[in-house]
């Protein structure tokens, strides 16, 4: 029975092996965010390799290595923010967009006793507090747009304390140091299971449809071999796909891939709905996003990030699926929010 | 069959532990020879090396002065000196002419503030480009950063007190009467010195747009102040107002995982 159950194993290893041979690859970096899911399904499902594609993906902790490592041509593709992508964009380096992972997701966190103190739909219920943050974060750099659209003079009107990691904000708001802190996942659903602590907005309330992470990628690969990054992108237009309408098997496969507890996982996911997981550019979000970090002071520069967002690539990957399946909803809903946001 | 593989294992563990001593002994013991100019834009050297900062940073550093940039350059290409506090203009060119320099911290310049009225926007900048950077070469990156957190200690005792760290100051430089009125400043600013950088026409034609960029090591200032920041010092003002000045990308979601990248970052 052994040697039956090896002889299986070695034939659906060597299978595997001649079915993944020969595709082109991509070595794709990423940041353990449930909202980055889209990667696992995508591998999980086998998505990748029907597109055509065979692609290995790696860990960062530090959105600085991953695009030092992209930079390096190490990999092929990587997952870093918004934030640091054009940062290194300013200063020369030769990125494009050609996709997005993730859409909103980040929260205000605060003690419970202080919660009903900033309740309600106002942004003004921060004037005069003092929030810490990590600077330069998704959320640092989208509040203070939200501020500003809000007509609220943050630099006159609330103090900021800048904090080198988020677990730092954690603790600064749970010793209650200050009035509330800016996190992203899974770390307010952290504090609140391990600190008692409470969301007390959620950014994208305020903000909707802004940009966390983006898909960039080499400028002279993507031109290069567009192909290929075509296929890439229809793996994760599928993945999508199957994200909205397989909950409990995506929060599985989340969970697996990304060794955070299940509950978290799904309350993010889809009971709280924290972010969305979404390959769309969101061309508009992300000139937006800059627009915001010049605001905020972080870049003096005008540079042309434009030029550095290719969303031609994922339409046609989108193209190419509904003409697949011309009748599914969920591709024709994914049509239109391109056509909106791009 | 035991006994052939016990003494094959213990050699393979003696010699383990013998390149393990070897490594550790090279990394830890090595002098780091740093230059510096008889000039108040190097004070921060000078006083990292007198308040026992770079011992305290497990860093052993031997000072070398140079008379002038130009012969502190060559040595620092050369190989004869491993980092060194030089004019950041000359530094530049030396840059644009090809030597693999790392531009990491930043130093002393004279504010052009003390320029008379009328002054106009070049003559500020030409103060920046005799202000002075710290300059690296080949030296590994941990080294770098400890390097520089001596240095942005140095600058929170010169701000913290002043006049104690000048009366070391002047022990250490051999002008009599040193330009007191020197802004300092840890942080290399890429932008500060993109601006010099384009000023000089030193961008060029064919030259790639992140030229620049390579050579300017803004995440070794940014660890180091993360590193300070992690100890003593989330609460010091000083240091409180360095990193809101920094531009740093920000690192992320160090959530406990077991599949961690073995792939490391570039030159940058």
């Amino acid at each position: 029975m052994r040697r039956i159950a090896t002889f299986v194993l070695l034939l659906s290893l060597a299978a595997g092996t001649v079915y993944g041979a020969g595709l082109p690859k991509l070595k794709v970096g990423y940041v353990p965010e449930p909202a980055h899911g889209l990667y696992f399904v995508a591998k999980e499902k086998g998505y990748f390799k029907d597109a055509g594609v065979d692609v290995e993906l790696f860990q960062f902790g530090s959105t600085a290595e991953g695009l030092a490592a992209l930079k390096a041509g190490k990999l092929d593709v990587g997952t870093f923010g918004t934030t640091a992508p054009l940062l290194f964009i300013s200063k020369g380096s030769e990125f494009t967009f050609i996709g997005g992972m993730m859409i909103g997701g980040q929260a205000i966190i605060t003690r419970p006793e202080r919660l009903a103190e900033l309740s309600g739909k106002n942004l003004k219920v921060y004037k005069g507090k003092k929030i810490a943050l990590v600077k330069l974060s998704t959320g640092d750099v989208i509040f203070k747009g939200a501020l500003k659209k809000a007509g609220i003079d943050w630099k006159k009107e609330i103090s900021f304390v800048e904090m080198g990691s988020v677990a730092s904000v954690v603790e600064a708001v749970n010793k209650g140091s200050v009035d509330a802190g800016l996190v992203y996942p899974p770390h307010f659903s952290l504090a609140e299971k391990n600190h008692g602590l409470k969301v007390a907005h959620f950014i994208e309330e305020f903000y909707p449809d802004y940009t966390c992470c983006r898909i960039v990628a080499l400028t002279k690969d993507v031109n290069a071999d567009r192909d290929t990054y075509k296929k890439f992108l229809t793996a994760l237009i599928r993945a999508y796909r199957f994200y909205k309408t397989n909950p409990d098997e995506t929060v599985k496969i989340y969970t697996k891939a990304l060794k955070i507890d299940e509950e978290i996982i799904r309350q993010e996911t889809y009971v709280k709905r924290v972010a969305e997981s979404n390959p769309d550019p969101l061309r508009k979000g992300i000139l937006d996003f800059w627009k915001n970090m010049q605001d905020a002071g972080y870049v003096t520069q005008n540079y042309p990030v434009d030029k550095h967002i290719n969303t031609s690539i994922y339409k046609d990957a989108l193209d190419a699926v509904i003409k697949k399946e011309p009748k599914d909803k969920i591709y024709r809903q994914m049509l239109a929010f391109y056509k909106k946001n791009n | 069959m035991a006994s052939i593989l016990f003494p094959i294992s213990l050699a393979a563990t003696l010699l383990m532990l013998l390149l393990t001593a070897v490594s550790v002994g090279a990394d830890s013991g090595r002098q780091i020879r740093l230059g510096y100019l008889d000039h108040p834009g190097s004070l921060l050297c000078l006083l990292a090396s007198e308040q026992g900062l770079f011992r305290a940073e497990g860093l052993s550093v031997a000072l070398v002065r140079f008379p002038d940039s130009g012969s502190g350059l060559s040595a620092l290409s050369a190989g004869r000196i491993d980092a060194g506090a030089f004019a950041l203009g000359e530094t530049l060119q030396r840059i644009a002419g090809g030597k693999e320099l790392k531009i990491v911290a930043g130093g002393g310049t004279a504010p052009s503030g003390k320029l008379p009225a009328g002054q106009n926007e070049a003559a500020a900048l030409e103060l920046e480009g005799k202000g002075v950077v710290l300059a690296a070469g080949s030296l590994d990156k941990i080294s770098l950063v400890k390097l520089v957190s001596a240095l942005i200690r140095a600058h929170q005792s010169l701000q913290l007190q002043p006049e104690a760290a000048w009366r070391q100051a002047l022990k250490l430089l051999r002008d009599p009467k040193p330009q007191r009125a020197v802004r300092f400043d840890p942080n290399p600013d890429y932008w500060r010195i993109e601006k010099l950088w384009r000023q000089l026409q030193l961008q060029g034609e064919g030259r790639p747009r992140d030229f620049l960029a390579n050579h300017v090591y803004e995440e070794i200032y940014c660890d180091a102040l993360d590193r300070l920041a992690l100890g003593d010092g989330r609460d010091n003002a000083v240091l409180q107002e360095l990193k809101s000045r920094a531009v740093c990308v920000p690192d992320c979601c160090s959530v406990p995982s077991g599949n961690l990248s073995t792939i490391k970052g570039g030159s940058r």
